[in-house]
């Protein structure tokens, strides 16, 4: 929650829904929870603008309704965070279609663009789409098949409701009911599709769903784990430590710090069933021990009956993650030798600054250069310690340390900052070459129009003339950009991401 | 014994008795005792010798509860001195104590109770006798030490390995830190291409820092001789760089292997704003903004 948190969630308003939005999303942002009016009074926006607003914001779900001591009367929340994980719906779309296919993704992303759906529509949508974009036949049975397959693994949810009728209606969701597989009648499904029924008549009526955000991002964190693991020791050693964590949802709950002890047996019975690692199944005993007895300490001996179990300690795997980030930007902004003064200070806690030029081998001079280098830029700390004596001169140390829950929220900042930055780039990049932009588009929309009307392809090619080579080569250029300005965009959403799950775990 | 002719013979013989005598009383030899252990010494013959021992130094002169005691000193020290006046032989006492730390001037001058110019003759007379040499100290580069010419400085001034002329080599260290690293990489490296399973390859990735001192020795990088222990503070370093880790071993050395990290380089620090130097003074309005950032211009080109 800053201003430049606060930019970001108006940039990325803007970007989606446009100026009036994104003003009322701006203000909600800066007052936090007010009723309607109070919005429209600062906002000077006209009643019914607001309340468009409002209900997309509402739509998908980036703004939460409370009822007020009055009850007639709501009390809108902007759900901000909810706003910054629209720059991750590209990383959900890829994670689905990795793990579940083409057909998943499609649902998955019809779902993210409406933010909710009954399920027979949302099939229906589905099949369409595949037979105007990859001409293929889809049969409903096989897509029923993929949504439940989604809702049973929880990346679906269904969307709270109210029961009662009220003016402001509280919306609530029984646990029970959260993944309850809905009603499908095939039969009506395929009279509205071919048209001989109103959409009405769907059985599942009323019955939306959404994105379970949450369990996308349990399984990003999983992947993040695995990924530490395969890069810090090898394959085998990430598949275990992904089977391991697979078998520790059976028993606990997601977000736990502390896995609860997971036999070694079933994750060896694991590793025997899927035979796709025969190195890992070979070494299997020589595995468990060497990740236990690693110096990082994530996994550790939980019991020894039965063969023994291990436990992962989650929490503990994101406070060294966080600290390696960290790390590592203190590397590539200042040098690797800053970096070693960084670390020599996390190992030792607090320490003098002789003491940093003797142990990390730097000449005093520069030791001290990029010690208060580190020190200007927030990453280190300084304590003074006076020895109060009333007689001889005053003896004082300045010791070094880290804050590190500030140094990752500083970080986070500067994360917010670079996206308000590539964005806003990339908007001026726009406006810039708005004019050759939009004569593109202009042309592409004549030859379309000409390709139906059956023109030849003489034709076609006179007015693709119409873009100079100059104006190409411009176009090509911002195409780059945009490209690399975007997939940056997603590689600090990783960071963010591994940062947020520092701070989520603390 | 033919006592005429073997007089001048005789003095050193009993002269050397003296000594020897000295030699065995550290705490020092009364007149008592010489008379005791060397009966047959004639008394003027004693003063002479003792005379003549207390000038070249040999001897000296203790006097505890009325009674004097001599003491045998080294003559391999004392030879130095010969020549020198009173303030000199003080002065370069005061700096013999210190040893091979050395000794600030400003102690000399305490310790002395010389005046400043005085002592600074002193100083310079000594030191063009290569009686004493002045080291310049690592911890202050102004301050200057005196000692014993023949005394190799004491690590704590002159920095040990890692200084020449008071500079640090920063570069000798970077060199030595690369190479140390490639060596445990390579052992790590080959250990796994060994095979045999994940322990074993672990197990046999560990070095020692008499290993790497080995491989470094052979190398030849260096032209001064490394010890263990330097080569163990270099390890260290390679340790604050997150490329290796270290270990207690059941002897309680040291063992060393190269490690890699968990997390990839994150996303942040491949934009230019997340190494941007003035990214806290880049804001919408002023000079330094987004939308004409130069850093931003030439990544993207």
């Amino acid at each position: 929650m800053s201003v430049q948190y606060g930019k970001v969630i108006s940039l990325i308003l803007q970007e989606r829904f446009g100026p009036v939005v994104e003003k009322v999303g701006t203000y909600l942002f800066q007052y936090g929870t007010v009723p309607l009016l109070y919005i429209k009074k600062n906002t000077n926006l006209p009643l019914s603008k607001v309340k468009e607003a409002l209900c997309i914001l509402i739509k998908y779900r980036l703004v939460t309704f409370t009822p007020n001591r009055n009850a007639n009367v709501a009390n809108y929340t902007l759900q901000h965070d909810q706003v910054l994980l629209t720059l991750r719906y590209a990383n959900y779309i890829n994670l689905i279609k990795k793990k579940f296919g083409n057909e998943c993704e499609m649902i998955v992303e019809e779902l993210l663009q409406r933010s909710y759906w009954t399920a027979s529509e949302l099939i229906l949508k589905v099949i369409e789409r595949f037979k105007k974009d990859h001409n293929k036949a889809v049969t409903i049975l096989s897509l029923r098949e993929k949504f439940i397959s989604l809702v049973n693994a929880q990346y679906l949810i269904r969307l709270p409701y109210s029961e009662e009728d009220k003016p402001v209606p509280n919306l609530i969701l029984p646990e029970t009911d959260q993944f309850v597989i809905p009603q499908f009648e095939l039969k009506q499904m395929t009279l509205v599709q071919s048209g001989k029924a109103p959409v009405d008549s769907l059985p599942d009526r009323g019955v939306y769903w959404t994105v379970n955000f949450d369990r996308f991002h349990q399984d990003m964190r999983d992947k993040l784990i695995v990924n530490a693991f395969t890069k810090k020791f090898d394959e085998n050693a990430g598949e275990f430590v992904r089977l391991l964590l697979q078998q520790m949802y059976i028993r606990t709950t997601p977000w736990a710090e502390v896995s609860n002890p997971v036999p070694v047996i079933e994750i060896r019975d694991n590793v025997r069933k899927q035979a796709t690692h025969q190195h890992l199944l070979a070494f299997f005993d020589q595995y468990v021990s060497v990740l236990e007895q690693d110096n990082s300490q994530l996994i550790r001996q939980g019991g020894e009956a039965g063969g023994g179990s291990l436990q992962i300690f989650l929490k503990e795997a994101f406070v060294q993650f966080a600290w390696e980030t960290v790390e590592q930007i203190v590397l590539e902004k200042f040098d690797s030798k800053a970096a070693r003064i960084f670390r020599l200070v996390k190992s030792k806690q607090y320490i003098e600054s002789d003491q940093i030029q003797q142990l990390a081998m730097i000449p005093a001079k520069e030791a001290k250069r990029l010690s208060y280098q580190l020190l200007e830029e927030n990453f280190l700390q300084v304590q003074e310690l006076k020895k109060s004596s009333s007689t001889g001169p005053n003896k004082s140390f300045t010791l070094f340390h880290i804050d590190i829950n500030q140094v990752i929220r500083m970080t986070l900042e500067l994360c917010y900052k670079t996206l308000y930055n590539i964005m806003t780039r990339k908007n001026h990049e726009r406006l810039v070459h708005k004019r050759i932009i939009d004569k593109k588009q202009r042309v592409e929309t004549i030859i379309m129009g000409m390709r139906v009307q059956g023109a030849g392809d003489e034709q076609l090619a006179d007015i693709e003339e119409m873009i100079t080579p100059p104006e190409k080569e411009i176009l090509q250029k911002i195409d780059l950009t945009m490209k690399k300005l975007n997939s940056v965009e997603l590689e600090i959403d990783e960071t963010i991401f591994l940062l947020q799950m520092y701070l989520l775990y603390q | 014994m033919n006592q005429a002719s073997g007089s001048g013979s005789q003095g050193s013989t009993n002269e050397e008795r003296l000594i020897e005598l000295a030699k065995s009383k550290p705490e020092g030899i009364s007149n008592e005792n010489i008379k005791q252990q060397i009966p047959d010494l004639p008394l003027e013959e004693l003063a002479v010798i003792i005379n003549k021992c207390l000038k070249n130094g040999s001897l000296e002169l203790f006097k505890t509860k009325d009674k004097l005691l001599y003491k045998y000193k080294d003559s391999s020290k004392k030879t130095t001195v010969r020549g020198a006046d009173n303030e000199e032989k003080i002065v370069y006492k005061i700096i013999e104590e210190a040893g091979n730390k050395g000794i600030w001037i400003r102690d000399i001058r305490f310790k002395s109770n010389l005046n400043m110019t005085q002592l600074n003759k002193v100083l310079k007379s000594l030191e063009t006798k290569k009686l004493i040499k002045a080291v310049k100290s690592v911890s202050a580069s102004k301050k200057k030490v005196y000692m014993l010419y023949d005394l190799e400085a004491d690590s704590s001034v002159t920095g040990g390995a890692w200084y020449q002329d008071q500079d640090f080599e920063s570069e000798f260290v970077d060199v030595l830190n690369q190479q140390c690293y490639r060596f445990l990489k390579q052992k790590s490296d080959e250990a796994n291409s060994m095979g045999g399973g994940p322990l074993l390859a672990r197990n046999r990735s560990y070095a020692t820092a008499s290993d790497v001192h080995k491989f470094i020795s052979e190398l030849g990088i260096s032209k001064i001789s490394l010890s263990v222990d330097d080569i163990e503070s270099i390890l260290y370093t390679v340790v604050l760089d997150n490329n290796a880790e270290r270990i207690v071993a059941t002897n309680g050395s040291f063992l060393y292997r190269a490690v890699s990290h968990f997390v990839p380089t994150p996303g942040i620090v491949k934009t230019t704003c997340g190494i941007c130097p003035i990214v806290n003074r880049c804001a919408d309005t002023g000079l330094i903004n987004p939308k004409v950032c130069n850093y931003f211009t030439e990544w993207l080109q």
